[in-house]
């Protein structure tokens, strides 16, 4: 059985984890005063998400539905969201790399260049974009959106004490899951 | 036996009273109450036969007169009342006074006051708030007058004496009382905060978190609205006429373009989940209907996530814009301010008329929630459904 304390620990964890995410989803390019502010900030909202997933992973695992073996029903139900967070981790991902690649290739280029001071290895302030990061851009942060939603809903959801015990409805679905 | 505290003299004066007492004997009731009332000047006498009646009850030493005197004061008036009585109603005891059987059964009587006394101060403190009224009756009643002119004259109220806490008796004890009954709520309500913390159940939590966000969102739709209204009006003032000051409005926005994309996209995501949590859109079915019904919520999430689609594509735009000042003729050719900055304009204009269209449609039903009647409805929705499941195959 789920502890309330444990499972609000939990929560505030997992809320905080999404909260800076969020943060660092809108402001991340207010921060790029140097490559290595944003690379610190993109490293830690990538493992966050790893984390929230782990997380989430875990809690299904604490289930009592899934103790007694009915993953597929947990599956079915936690499906958007699993994959949703590969998708929105992949794409976090892909952009961070893109972004940050194309941000030193900047830099060094215009260094190389010997167009400008040595100093403007610190400022990065390049117009790095492109079409295709652009768009990288777009889906990253719409699936960020969905992820918020489906995360949230998820956590609320596994709040549900029926997951954690014994009861007539998951009787009939194991009945129904041996035949 | 006499008072020792008044010093060589008042001896005297105490013989004189007790042979005028015997003289006097039944005759002297109506005097005595004023003698009281006359004030401290036969202080003396008075305290001679405060202290004759007092003195089987405790030999008190020579050394601490002050003291016994403030005492005096303070079992004073109890008695004289009875006194009084007893001497108008009842001629015969009045000679007991003199011997000192009569002394022991008066001062029976005034330990027998003390005693309610003392019983009484405890009393509201013991029983919170209940009787608590008769209680103080009683003691406003007996003591009211006596105590008044001796603290006037003596200047020198004794603090912890009943009559004094009796003449702010309303103040203090509806003071004290609400106090009383403040920490009696609070104690109680703590008690039952930490009966409902551990009656809570996770599900608590759940809907606590859910009902919580839904006032964050409720607070971001509104604040969103306002700002990008503000926005699309600041920029459309920057850009002057049919876009004719293009420059300026680069010159001025630049600083802004940024953070307010940032900000944009911060508030239309937490807008957006907002929508999505109240529309359910995780439930295919509700959230199906809902759209086919042109439900307000509905519509109101499909507006924030056009607006938020919108909204990103114009981050190389705003990007663009932001680079201005420190920008070379590649990023911003000369003559192409128009062709740039006027579908950037066009597209902040289209997201705050969806973003203040959506936000009306929120605030008529701000009440509805179809996730939280989903979260709460879970028990009883899913037994019929899965057993019908189950039974279907068997």
């Amino acid at each position: 059985m789920l502890q309330t304390n444990n499972y609000s620990l939990v929560l505030l964890i997992q809320l905080a984890l999404l909260t800076y995410d969020l943060f660092v989803n809108s402001f991340s390019e207010l921060l790029r005063a140097a490559p290595v502010i944003q690379l610190v900030l993109f490293i830690i909202q990538d493992i966050a998400i790893l984390f929230n997933v782990i997380i989430i992973l875990l809690m299904l695992f604490n289930t009592y539905v899934f103790q007694v073996g009915l993953v597929s029903l947990l599956l079915e139900r936690f499906r958007a969201l699993l994959l949703l967070s590969a998708l929105y981790l992949g794409l976090s991902i892909s952009l961070h790399c893109w972004i940050l690649v194309l941000q030193s290739v900047g830099c060094v280029v215009s260094v190389c260049k010997g167009v400008e001071s040595n100093l403007r290895w610190l400022d990065s302030n390049h117009f790095v974009w492109t079409d295709g990061l652009q768009a990288l851009f777009v889906f990253q942060r719409l699936a960020a959106v969905l992820y918020y939603y489906f995360y949230k809903r998820t956590t609320e959801y596994l709040g549900d004490p029926r997951l954690y015990e014994d009861s007539l409805w998951l009787r009939n679905a194991f009945a129904r899951a041996r035949q | 036996m006499p008072s020792q505290d008044t010093g060589d003299e008042m001896p005297v004066a105490r013989t004189k009273k007790r042979k005028s007492r015997k003289e006097t004997n039944g005759v002297e009731g109506p005097e005595e109450p004023g003698m009281e009332m006359g004030g401290m000047e036969t202080g003396g006498v008075d305290s001679h036969r405060h202290s004759e009646s007092r003195e089987p009850l405790t030999p008190e030493p020579q050394d601490m007169p002050l003291q016994r005197k403030k005492k005096k004061k303070k079992a004073q008036p109890p008695v004289s009342p009875d006194l009084g009585a007893d001497q108008e109603g009842d001629p015969v005891p009045q000679p007991d006074l003199v011997n000192g059987e009569g002394a022991e059964q008066h001062t029976d009587v005034e330990e027998v006051t003390r005693k309610t006394k003392k019983k009484k101060k405890p009393k509201p403190a013991e029983m919170h708030y209940t009787n608590e009224l008769s209680v103080e009756d009683e003691d406003i009643v007996t003591d009211v007058q006596p105590p008044a002119p001796q603290r006037s004259l003596f200047s020198a109220p004794p603090g912890a004496s009943q009559p004094v806490d009796k003449v702010f008796v309303e103040r203090s004890r509806r003071f004290q009382a609400a106090n009383r009954l403040d920490m009696g709520k609070a104690s109680s309500q703590v008690d039952d905060f930490m009966e409902m913390r551990h009656l809570w159940t996770t599900r608590d939590v759940a809907m606590r978190v859910h009902s919580g966000f839904r006032v964050v969102g409720l607070f971001s739709h509104g604040f969103l609205a306002g700002y990008a209204v503000w926005n699309i009006i600041v920029v459309y003032i920057l850009s002057g006429e049919e876009l004719s000051t293009l420059p300026n409005l680069l010159q001025q926005y630049h600083p802004l373009a940024y953070p307010a994309q940032s900000l944009l996209y911060l508030l239309l995501a937490i807008s957006t989940v907002s929508a999505f949590d109240r529309v359910n859109l995780a439930k295919a079915t509700m959230a199906v209907r809902g759209f086919l019904t042109l439900d307000p919520v509905a519509l109101a999430s499909f507006l924030y996530f056009t607006a938020l689609i919108l909204s990103l594509s114009q981050q190389m735009t705003s990007d663009r814009i932001h680079l201005y000042p420190t920008a070379n003729e590649s990023l911003w050719p000369p003559g192409s301010e128009h062709q740039i900055l006027q579908p950037w304009i066009v597209v902040n204009l289209v997201v705050a008329l969806l973003v203040g269209l959506a936000w009306v449609f929120v605030s008529t039903r701000p009440e509805l929630d179809y996730t939280e009647e989903f979260l709460m409805a879970m028990e009883v929705e899913e037994y019929p459904r899965l057993e019908e499941k189950s039974e279907i195959p068997s």
